[in-house]
């Protein structure tokens, strides 16, 4: 039928004109529903922790690794407050997971995300969240921990529940004591020649875990403390510095180095996380550089006696013993704006709830150092676990936390370790990629 | 010619060959099973069977004492599997249906049209199988269209994703259909909707076997697109293992992940297993022709 | 519908049979409207999205900001600088045609053996269909407990040749692809070797019996007779394993995420994890490439296999 024919061709153009249209009208974010409001600008308003919430459902989105840790506060809120508040696991990769399903202009009420103001930007904290401002808890932090972390640009977005995780040295008591060594190094060059001494006497001094690469970049990071403290990020966050410049090139070149003369596990390309703790555990290696989640691979497999007895814990960086904080997913939630109010002024209720009353519940259940004033840290939390978050104070922040971009260092140095890129490759490539980031976001000089 | 042929079958040198090759071939045929399937499915088996402590490293030992049963009823909880599976079923079922259905009508107007517009309707109609499906704006478009979250949504989703399968598939079959069973509907008065449903469709058993079983599996297992239409909203078998596998910093339940795959693998398995003579003469005719 | 009926009870005398008058029968016989649900479900739950998605490679969208403009071709300039692009292409290259290479010639050995409809072969049939049930997760996730150094695979080779077999499977930067495209083949072979059991089925006894009489060996009769009759067989076969692992990446992801170094990153995990940075212009950009690639590469090896088949049948 002609008729019918051009009828439908012409359905058919009018449809793919209306797209062109669409799109040419330069909309805006296809992800974000009616026209953005942003965050408020009168401070937000902060419910009482007991207020009645019958029949608010919450949503929060966690990562494999923390879906089980908002139990212990879950079901307090719960029975306080009436409401009902879901947990729902984005699987791994949590990240991307998560902001693909925000592209696609899904929203939780409640999400767990690294608190660092690059991941903040990552997630458009300014369109997204809600502010976190004048929250009752604030106060409550001990040391810097108000500071450090979970702002962008001046405004709060992210409530940190548990202490950041810190670059450093763990290392095995007893090793030590068998080969002589009395006490920790005092800065990179006695930690080197320590690690010299150990070799000698047929110790491998570090093990690194090349096959599941994340903890790769912590041997660069650690050793731009000092740098981090005078500016380093700032320059770099405006192109007035770059990866392949000398003191990140240069650090990544002794990272090298260290790994040709032999001062890491012989199986560095095929090594794993698991195979990491084992090592330390077992005393086939003295020291391992790496942050918060390896003590806690070690606390599933040994006893806080035992890791008491034989597992110690010290920062390093160039001049002495200053920590990196890096703080991680599980480390900080954030919340949503969904554009119902009566459900955002729940979510901030349930923040106020966990830093709150529900909070020495919350470290007993989950044997974790408490970062509140007033609540103790339960006597099960091993040594090692309290001198980490002891050194926050003293501690420089890490690449995640100063640098507006995250690019795949470790990814780049795991290639490294495996022989498909040199050093300057590796500078290179993440320069590469933190520019593009970098220009992405709109950042100057970029 | 058959009574040359069995003469020459019976001869003494070729029947010691025959009973030769029926003794070697199931040998080799289990042979194969064991080897090639035998080692993954018994670690899957063992490990299904074991503790957290024993399954933290998968490996071929026996566990020490077996909790496959403990396993399966921790996972049918914490996984909410009957929601799960009818979560899936109610979802698989109508996109499955309403794919092969519409598309078999498409199909069979494109096989027999063979004007130049047809043959462009068809280059678009089967372009599916080559693009990828893009996650993000499907769901902003089901977002406008208020569809996001639903299995309404998600079944859509799916048919548009497997409609050029289905097309590509039957399209070539039709051809096969003598065009004088047609006509001789269409003698008795049958109008096009009839001469369809009660003439074509039947005799498209075979291709729909084959097109039915490769979609069923790709719907049944998809964790990707589910989660982004889906997730959080509606429970399916592939999305609730995220329920059941945690992670410490890496997945550390491996035997509670191993019993869900096993559990979430049998519906098809069995499926197959009862159908297995009707789809292979099945896909016959289908796939191959 | 009405109309059409009286105009087939007027159409009852012979008419001659002109062009125009047969497409008009066909036209009549063969609606237009039966094309439109399926027309209208694919344009709407997958032309437009995909077309959406293809202009904004023309843009700067990303996670950090929520306008969006146009910036024409930058994003394709900037794409093809950078070196990963065409690694990655050569890289799932690469693994498509091992992966169509290893699927088929498991498929066709798997038919051959398992042809005859006794009760182990009907056994044995469902018992390699098993893979292909399964999803891509779990298949990557028994294979990356089998092939670690200390896993199942080498405890086995170490009991089997008495000395300590310890070798790192998914850790070799030059030989890991070839192992991931066999595990890939693994999982799929149970449905190659189904189609080519169908094709084996169509060949007509006859045939076969001529060339028993003649005397042909079993090699000979494969080789002359069963092979290229097969043809249909491996169009299909090698059109749906070449389509598949150029489009999936599931079992690359859940084994070896790319590694070692990147000598096993597919395209798509590359995509995946720009997309998980924020940079979503950028993996659409990549997106169409990997179309393109897909277009210029799967289209004519299937055109060319299915005139083989026309030749051969």
């Amino acid at each position: 039928m002609k008729v019918a024919r051009s009828k439908f061709a012409a359905i058919a153009a009018a449809g793919v004109m209306a797209l062109v249209g669409s799109v040419l009208t330069g909309c805006s974010d296809p992800g974000s529903g009616s026209a953005n409001t942003g965050s408020d600008s009168k401070p937000a308003a902060w419910p009482a922790q007991d207020t009645k919430l019958d029949g608010v459902k919450l949503t929060i989105w966690a990562a494999q690794n923390s879906n089980k840790t908002p139990a212990s506060v879950i079901s307090g809120f719960e029975k306080l407050t009436g409401a009902t508040v879901n947990v729902v696991t984005i699987p791994d990769p949590y990240e991307q997971g998560v902001q693909t399903k925000v592209a696609t202009g899904d929203k939780p009420d409640l999400a767990f995300w690294q608190p660092t103001a690059s991941e903040l930007t990552a997630l458009n904290a300014k369109n997204n969240l809600i502010s976190l401002d004048g929250a009752p808890w604030v106060a409550n932090y001990t040391g810097k921990l108000a500071d450090m972390t979970g702002s962008l640009d001046g405004t709060r977005y992210a409530a940190l529940v548990t202490t950041p995780a810190v670059i450093g040295v763990y290392y095995n008591k007893e090793v030590f004591q068998k080969n002589g060594i009395t006490s920790t190094p005092k800065n990179w060059s006695d930690f080197l020649t320590l690690a010299q001494q150990l070799k000698a006497k047929g110790v491998d001094p570090f093990y690194e875990m090349g096959a599941d690469k994340w903890a790769t970049q912590w041997w660069v990071q650690a050793q731009l403390a000092d740098d981090a403290k005078n500016g380093l990020w700032d320059r770099v966050n405006t192109n007035k510095e770059k990866f392949t410049d000398p003191t990140i090139q240069g650090a990544i070149n002794t990272y090298k180095k260290l790994i040709d003369q032999g001062l890491f596990n012989s199986d560095i390309k095929t090594a794993n996380f698991a195979d990491q703790g084992e090592a330390l555990l077992s005393g086939k290696t003295a020291m391992v550089m790496q942050v918060n989640s390896f003590f806690n691979e070690l606390q599933a497999s040994a006893s806080t006696a035992e890791l008491n007895k034989k597992i110690g814990f010290f920062p390093i960086s160039p001049s002495g013993n200053v920590g990196t904080y890096i703080p991680d997913q599980s480390n900080a939630l954030v919340a949503f704006n969904t554009g119902d109010s009566k459900r955002e002024a729940a979510a901030r209720q349930f923040l106020s709830y966990w830093l709150g009353d529900g909070y020495q519940d919350f470290v007993n259940a989950q044997s974790t150092v408490s970062l509140l004033k007033g609540v103790q840290t339960p006597s099960s939390v091993p040594q090692a676990l309290q001198d980490v978050a002891a050194s926050l104070d003293t501690s420089v922040g890490s690449m995640q936390a100063l640098a507006v971009a995250n690019p795949d260092l470790y990814l780049n140095l795991a290639d490294m370790i495996q022989g498909t890129k040199t050093p300057q490759q590796v500078a290179q490539a993440t320069q590469n990629q933190f520019a593009q980031l970098a220009q992405a976001q709109g950042a100057s000089g970029f | 010619m058959s009574s040359a042929a069995s003469t020459f079958a019976s001869a003494p040198h070729v029947r010691r060959r025959r009973s030769a090759v029926r003794f070697v071939q199931p040998a080799v045929a289990l042979g194969l099973v064991a080897l090639v399937l035998g080692v993954p499915f018994w670690l899957v088996v063992v490990t299904a069977g074991k503790t957290q402590a024993e399954a933290f490293n998968p490996n071929l030992s026996l566990p020490s004492h077996w909790q496959l049963w403990q396993n399966i009823s921790t996972v049918f909880h914490q996984g909410r599997m009957t929601v799960a599976f009818f979560g899936s079923l109610f979802i698989m079922v109508p996109a499955v249906a309403g794919v092969l259905i519409i598309g078999a009508m498409a199909s069979w107007v494109l096989a027999r049209r063979t004007s130049r517009t047809m043959a462009l309707v068809y280059a678009l109609a089967i372009s599916g199988l080559v693009l990828p499906p893009a996650v993000v704006t499907i769901v902003l478009l089901l977002r406008q269209l208020g569809l996001a979250g639903t299995g309404v949504g998600m079944v859509g989703v799916y048919m548009g994703m497997y409609m050029s399968t289905v097309i590509f598939f039957v399209t070539g079959f039709v051809r096969t259909i003598p065009v004088e069973l047609e006509e001789a509907a269409r003698m008795d008065g049958a109008g096009p909707a009839r001469v369809f449903f009660r003439v074509i469709l039947p005799l498209l058993g075979p291709t729909l076997a084959t097109a039915t079983i490769l979609i069923c599996l790709y719907i049944w297992n998809d964790v990707f697109y589910a989660l982004f239409v889906i997730g959080g909203r509606i429970d399916t078998l592939p999305l609730n293992l995220y329920q059941v596998a945690s992670a410490g910093l890496y997945l550390n339940n491996w035997h509670l992940i191993f019993t869900y795959i096993i559990l979430m693998s049998l519906p098809l398995l069995i499926t197959f297993a009862v159908l297995q003579r009707r789809i292979i003469s099945g896909i016959t005719s289908g796939a191959v022709k | 519908m009405t109309q059409l009926t009286t105009q087939s009870a007027v159409r009852a005398p012979a008419r001659p049979a002109s062009v125009a008058n047969r497409r008009t029968r066909q036209r009549q016989d063969h609606p237009s409207w039966f094309l439109f649900p399926a027309l209208i479900v694919l344009l709407v739950f997958f032309f437009l999205p995909t077309l959406y998605n293809f202009f904004y490679a023309f843009t700067n969208w990303s996670s950090f900001h929520s306008s969006i403009s146009f910036v024409g071709l930058s994003n394709f300039k900037a794409l093809v600088h950078d070196g990963s692009l065409l690694k990655d292409l050569r890289i799932t290259l690469i693994y498509a045609v091992l992966v169509a290479i290893f699927q088929n010639l498991f498929g066709l050995v798997l038919a051959l053996v398992l042809e005859r409809d006794t009760a182990i072969n009907r056994f044995a049939r469902v018992a390699f269909f098993v893979p292909v049930v399964m999803s891509a997760l779990a298949v990557g996730y028994i294979f990356q407990a089998l092939l670690k150094p200390q896993g199942g695979l080498n405890h086995l080779l170490s009991f089997v040749s008495g000395h300590d077999v310890h070798v790192a499977w998914l850790g070799n930067t030059t030989w890991t692809i070839l192992v991931v495209a066999i595990i890939h083949a693994w999982k799929w072979m149970g449905l190659s070797m189904l189609i080519y059991l169908a094709g084996l089925k169509t060949i007509s006894e006859d045939v076969l019996e001529a060339a028993r009489i003649d005397g042909a060996g079993w090699w000979t009769t494969f080789r002359e007779i069963r092979f290229p009759l097969l043809a249909p067989a491996i169009t299909f076969n090698v059109a749906t394993a070449l389509l598949g692992s150029m489009n999936g990446f599931d079992i690359v992801q859940a084994t070896t995420a790319g590694g070692p170094g990147g000598t096993t990153e597919l395209l798509n995990i590359f995509i995946f994890r720009t997309f998980g940075q924020g940079l979503f212009a950028q993996a659409t950009t990549m997106s169409l490439a990997l179309f393109a690639m897909v277009a210029v590469l799967a289209f004519p090896v299937i055109g060319i296999l299915r005139r083989r088949e026309a030749v051969l049948s």
